[in-house]
């Protein structure tokens, strides 16, 4: 599969995993295999599950629905953010370079996985991040 | 001395390092994988680095995560621990490429001694006695001719083996073509080297192993041997003690003096143990492990030694400061392993939340663990939960001192070994000492029957 291919698939599979309330997902076609975890939410953080619809609120009152996606750090390592670096308020129209995390010299990109608003930056640059660290708060 | 180490361990050992730097004034950062989060190991360092998720592969195995974390924190040396990484020579040799020193022996050593085969030749040409056998026997044929050799029974070796694994016992020739093929198998699915040996097989030896220490300036002394022979039919021990009892005089200072001529002859550095199998007047070297060993505290509890500190300043390149006329053993002592594990049932490792935990203490107990009330025990690692270390003036008062140490010991939430252990204190053939590696096998047996 190609990277904006896993992409979309990664971000179907994000609703069903959000819809079924599963903690955790894992889905492997062919070669490629797709692991999806529901991240802790950092303090701090304004709550963006979903209000439950009441049941007597009319259709066209009903809210929008947003979703937010916390994009973590896979490695341990130091933060380096893009040029010009991503700002808080700032809007994705699709997949791109977020930041990266430098690894023993090597560097590993950190994407959004598709488009949305960045909510909430967690790290500054030349920072040390850990695995599992939050880095970017994205609304989809 | 060093400014900041890395600990690259978890649960009782990754604090006992802490406790070793804290005492020299080192810095410490630990590691840890995600369900580690809470664990006592990580709450005592300066800083922490979660590596990884809870497989190992991923995070306590997970070599570039854990070297990244020791570089970004600015440490300037790994300890290993025991397990995980603490015999990887790649690791060893990776650490070194980055600038940070691996607190344990080169990585050439690690690799001779981690390769049994090799570790044989190179200690029977250092005049060590080894079980008689053969180097690497391309087949079955070749094993056939061995084993006529040495005679049955013989026990077929991995290279690469450990943990029981591609290792099988051949009592009668017609026995051999199966146990070849399927430990060869296992060996090469475990271990991806299939190179096998063979060795006699000694029935129901000792196993009684000689702690060493090796700086890097030529000095190496000995603290005495342990006795390891309560080990579950999983080969892993269960109660290890030290001095071993009754044992010949003879054959001690035979094990201790082989033991410091070995280490020598293979240019060891750190803290180092030589196993081996003791079997009437006949002592057989069987292996070297290149690290820190979970029963070391039952010797530092004799000579008063901090093993793990003199690793630390062994490799920070100081001088080891005492010689073997130094050194003294004074009483006995006998340590427990508590595992999260179920004796009835095979041993059977239990994961889950430990609900009520109460560790002993007064005169003579020391327990290293890493547990609390209302702790998890996650299923991806070693089911040890704790050590409890009785020592007193004699054999018969340090197991006294264990059984009452025991006897307050309460962990619930999962299943433990702390009533077995008591049991097997209770023996009268544990107590008369001496026993050899088949006694726990045949006390699983009879209390089977029994039931």
């Amino acid at each position: 599969m190609t990277e904006d291919a896993i992409a979309t698939r990664a971000r179907a599979l994000a609703g069903a995993l959000t819809e079924a309330g599963f903690a955790r997902l894992r889905v492997r076609d062919g070669d490629t295999e797709i692991e999806l975890r529901r991240a802790p939410r950092p303090n701090g953080l304004a709550a963006a599950v979903p209000a439950p619809p009441a049941a007597a609120a009319e259709p066209e009152e009903k809210p929008v629905e947003h979703r937010e996606d916390i994009i973590a750090s896979d490695v341990v390592g130091i933060l380096r953010h893009v040029r010009p670096p991503i700002a808080e308020g700032q809007d994705l129209d699709t997949d791109r370079e977020l930041a990266s995390v430098e690894t023993l010299g090597i560097r590993n990109p950190v994407r959004s996985r598709g488009g949305g608003r960045v909510v909430a930056v967690f790290v500054t640059e030349g920072q040390p991040v850990e695995y599992g660290q939050p880095l970017f708060a994205i609304e989809r | 001395m060093f400014r900041k180490v890395l600990i690259a361990n978890r649960g009782e050992i990754a604090l006992r390092i802490n406790r070793a730097c804290r005492e020299l004034g080192v810095a410490t950062v630990a590691i840890f994988s995600e369900p580690d989060r809470l664990s006592l190991h990580v709450r005592h360092a300066d800083e922490a680095f979660c590596v990884g998720p809870g497989p190992v592969m991923r995070s306590y195995l997970n070599i570039p995560n854990i070297i990244s974390a020791a570089l970004i924190s600015g440490c300037d040396a790994i300890h290993p621990g025991y397990g995980f990484l603490a015999e990887n020579a790649r690791f060893a040799e990776i650490a070194a490429d980055h600038g940070l020193t691996f607190i344990g022996p080169k990585p050439a050593v690690i690799n001779a001694m981690g390769d049994k085969a090799t570790a044989k030749r190179l200690m029977h040409e250092a005049g060590v006695p080894t079980t008689p056998g053969s180097g690497i026997v391309a087949n079955v044929e070749e094993a056939r001719v061995v084993c006529e050799q040495i005679g049955y029974p013989v026990l077929l070796k991995a290279t690469a083996g450990g943990g029981g694994k591609g290792m099988r016992a051949v009592a009668k020739p017609d026995e051999l073509p199966t146990a070849f093929a399927t430990a060869q198998a296992e060996a090469e699915a475990s271990f991806k080297d299939g190179r096998m040996y063979v060795e006699k097989l000694i029935v129901n030896p000792r196993h009684i192993e000689v702690q060493v220490l090796a700086d890097e300036h030529g000095d190496v002394v000995h603290l005495g041997e342990r006795d390891c022979s309560v080990q579950k039919p999983s080969h892993q021990k269960l109660i290890e003690e030290a001095p071993a009892p009754e044992l010949d005089v003879a054959i001690r200072d035979r094990l201790h003096e082989v033991a410091t001529t070995a280490t020598r002859a293979v240019g060891y550095t750190n803290a180092g143990t030589l196993e081996f199998l003791v079997h009437g007047g006949d002592v057989y070297f069987m292996e070297m492990n290149t690290r820190i060993q979970v029963e070391h505290p039952v010797s530092e509890l004799i000579y008063g030694v901090d093993l793990v500190k003199e690793q630390i300043r062994i490799a920070a390149g100081e001088h080891l400061g005492f010689s073997q006329e130094d050194l003294h053993a004074h009483g006995h002592a006998i340590e427990v392993r508590v595992n999260a594990e179920d004796p009835d049932n095979h041993f059977a490792p239990a994961a889950g939340t430990l609900t009520s935990v109460v560790f002993p203490g007064g005169p003579g107990i020391r327990v290293d663990t890493h547990v609390y009330s209302g702790a998890m025990v996650p299923p991806f690692y070693d089911s040890m939960l704790a050590k409890i270390i009785a020592v007193g003036r004699t054999r018969e008062s340090a197991i006294l001192r264990m059984e009452r140490a025991l006897s307050e010991t309460r962990i619930e939430g999962v299943k433990t070994t702390v009533d077995f252990c008591r049991e097997l204190l209770g023996d009268p053939e544990f107590r008369a000492g001496g026993i050899g590696v088949g006694w726990l096998p045949a006390f699983l047996d009879r209390r089977a029957a029994a039931v």
